[in-house]
């Protein structure tokens, strides 16, 4: 049983965790920096404690005072959200030895699967296809090219604890293996403190598509309806739907598959997704994320299921109220609102929020931390909001989200609100189905009327 | 993952030499200055290097200032009437003793210099001194003996000397 969960984040993904305490029943305690003092998740909370000063790495990513604040209040759960220490093997083993549930997978589990070249092996045990590469990390650039010659080329170098594309390579051949591998482990160095990399083949024209798991820990899971999230910018998705438009049903049910067996092979506990990249008919694990995800309500519309409330379920021993493969129903599509100025090269933007406006009516939710008055400080990611639209088919959700985009409004700072209406304007995007490559290709421009577009880049031809 | 985690069982008779390695990990991931674990009879304390250490002193303890450093703004109590306010570095439970049924180190109408310790905040079952940062009379104990106390919570209010 859990009586009291502290949530270990900030923004709309601690409101997200507070609300479902709420409903359930379970006290929520809510832990801020001085630069978060005016934050909704510590106005709503039932208990809230300022863990730091406004830098995450003394506050949100502060282990000694969130476990303090976690004694200090009675908490006898912590949920970590995404970010921060959600995946942090060290954090949860220190829940574990302090005796405070942590909401999630055992720490053992998360660093196999945050060690990315420890979970493609994991992955290939469990007999799930991973993208053909180097067995376990390379340790020089020979290595690298010894791969090259199984494979072939292009390669991507790719940081075993990375991710965002930070230690990450295209090699076009065998000539450019040195100087990318030396400036891949480089930059993963600087950027993780561990400079291993592991390489794998490179894949153009590839979608972005992953399945969203739940499992008891016992061997009971649900194995939910994939979500696309091809739409990305540097690595960070922008818009994310259920079900994936235009996949064969065969690579549907064959990464459901995979998860599953995934999931099963690692006795799993909790909620997590497992990534995968789809290109011409077939599908390689990338990663598995052993937390919820930012774009989990797209789940939640399509099916029904309160994510978050399964997580404290199970957490709670009380196990899972879906079980095997859950039904979805109509289609799902999320937008992701950040404080980024689409036309100048997503410039984040900080300062007050004047006005907020969140659109409503059927179909629409808008899970986000704002208000007006609420001032966006540099110290943290750019995510001010998440629409969520659901409808009966694609074209109808395509409608309701242009509908809803249209009436949320922000005013003080640029959003990506703009750049989301020119991407429900895009042919391509509305036929479905896009590469992960579809916004490097494009830039949002005004059309005669003054609405947003997106515009095919020029590029100089070689 | 099993060497990359926490203080080994507290009820151990030995403080093995890895987890001093841990508890100075976790003294510079936490920030504050010193860290001071008991076990029976055995006490350890950790202390961080100052950034400036004063000329001809043993490495001092982290005292108030630093806090200072990441509140720039003084609130408006530390403007009014010419007080100063002494603030926790750490989340943590306040304790004005070094130990249950002890002297407490300062009390209202003390005098006390710069760099004397004021009261411990526990984080973790680790004890954290906190040291006035001004020399100066105690003038108000703001938190209670054994309550929880949030980072930058006032402690202490301090009329500065000179």
């Amino acid at each position: 049983m859990i009586s009291k969960i502290l949530v270990a984040n900030r923004g709309e993904v601690a409101l997200r965790v507070v609300r479902a305490c709420r409903e359930i029943g379970i006290r929520s305690v809510a832990v801020y920096s001085t630069a978060d003092a005016d934050s909704l998740h510590r106005l709503l909370a039932d208990e809230a404690i300022c863990i730091g000063p406004p830098q995450a790495t003394s506050s949100y990513l502060n282990i000694p005072a969130i476990i303090s604040a976690a004694e200090l209040s009675g908490a006898d759960a912590i949920h970590p959200g995404y970010g921060f220490l959600a995946e942090n093997a060290r954090f949860a083993e220190i829940c574990e030895a302090c005796n405070i549930k942590f909401l999630g997978p055992t720490s053992s589990v998360i660093a196999r699967m945050g060690d990315k070249a420890s979970a493609r092996r994991v992955a290939a045990a469990a007999g799930v296809p991973v993208t053909p590469g180097s067995d376990g990390l390379c340790r020089n650039a020979a290595e690298v090219k010894r791969v090259g010659v199984e494979v072939g080329y292009p390669l991507v170098i790719k940081a075993s604890a990375g991710g965002g594309g930070k230690g990450m390579r295209v090699v076009d051949s065998e000539g450019e293996v040195n100087a990318a591998y030396v400036s891949a482990s480089r930059e993963a160095g600087a950027a993780f403190g561990d400079g291993s990399v592991y390489v794998e083949r490179y894949m153009s024209e590839l979608r972005h598509v992953e399945v969203q798991v739940l499992a008891d820990g016992r061997g009971r899971m649900a194995i939910f309806p994939e979500r696309d999230c091809s739409v990305q910018r540097r690595y960070q998705k922008l818009v994310e739907e259920s079900p994936a438009p235009d996949l064969p049903e065969a690579a549907r049910e064959g990464m459901k598959d995979a998860a599953a067996a995934l999931v099963d092979s690692l006795g799993y506990e909790g909620a997590g997704t497992v990534e995968f990249v789809y290109s011409g008919g077939e599908f390689y694990f990338i990663e598995m994320n052993t937390r919820l995800q930012v774009e989990h309500p797209v789940t939640e519309v399509v099916t029904g299921v309160d994510l978050v409330a399964e997580q404290i379920s199970v957490a709670s021993g009380e196990g899972l109220s879906v079980a095997g493969n859950v039904p979805s129903r109509g289609h799902g599509m999320e937008f992701r609102i950040n404080a980024e100025d689409p036309r100048r090269n997503f410039l984040p933007q900080t300062g007050p929020v004047e006005f907020y406006n969140p659109p409503g009516g059927p179909g629409v939710r808008v899970d986000s931390h704002l208000y007006a008055g609420f001032k966006i400080v540099p110290y943290y990611d750019s995510l001010l909001a998440k629409l969520i639209v659901h409808a009966q088919t694609r074209d109808a959700a395509l409608r309701r989200g242009a509908r809803a985009l249209d009436e949320f409004a922000v005013a003080g700072l640029e959003t990506t609100l703009p750049l989301h209406l020119a991407i429900l304007e895009d042919e391509d995007f509305r036929r479905g189905g896009v590469p992960t490559t579809f916004l490097a290709e494009r830039e949002l421009k005004n059309d005669g009327r003054g609405l947003p577009r997106l515009a095919a880049i020029d590029r100089p031809s070689a | 993952m099993k060497d990359d985690g926490s203080l080994s069982e507290p009820d151990k008779e030995t403080l093995p030499l890895e987890d001093v390695g841990k508890l100075v990990e976790l003294l510079a991931e936490s920030g504050v200055g010193q860290i001071r674990v008991k076990q029976g009879d055995l006490e350890i304390t950790v202390k961080a290097k100052t950034e400036v250490p004063p000329a001809g002193t043993p490495v001092e303890p982290f005292a108030a200032p630093v806090v200072a450093e990441t509140v720039p703004e003084p609130g408006p109590a530390e403007r009014n009437g010419g007080l100063h306010l002494v603030r926790s570095p750490v989340v943590g439970t306040f304790y004005r003793a070094p130990a249950p049924g002890e002297e407490s180190y300062v009390e209202v109408g003390d005098h006390v210099g710069a760099g004397q310790t004021l009261c411990i905040v526990e984080a973790m079952k680790l004890m954290n001194e906190i040291l006035a940062d001004v020399s100066g009379e105690v003038v108000e104990v703001l938190v209670e003996n054994s309550k929880g106390v949030e980072y930058d919570q006032p402690l202490f209010r301090i009329r500065p000397e000179g």
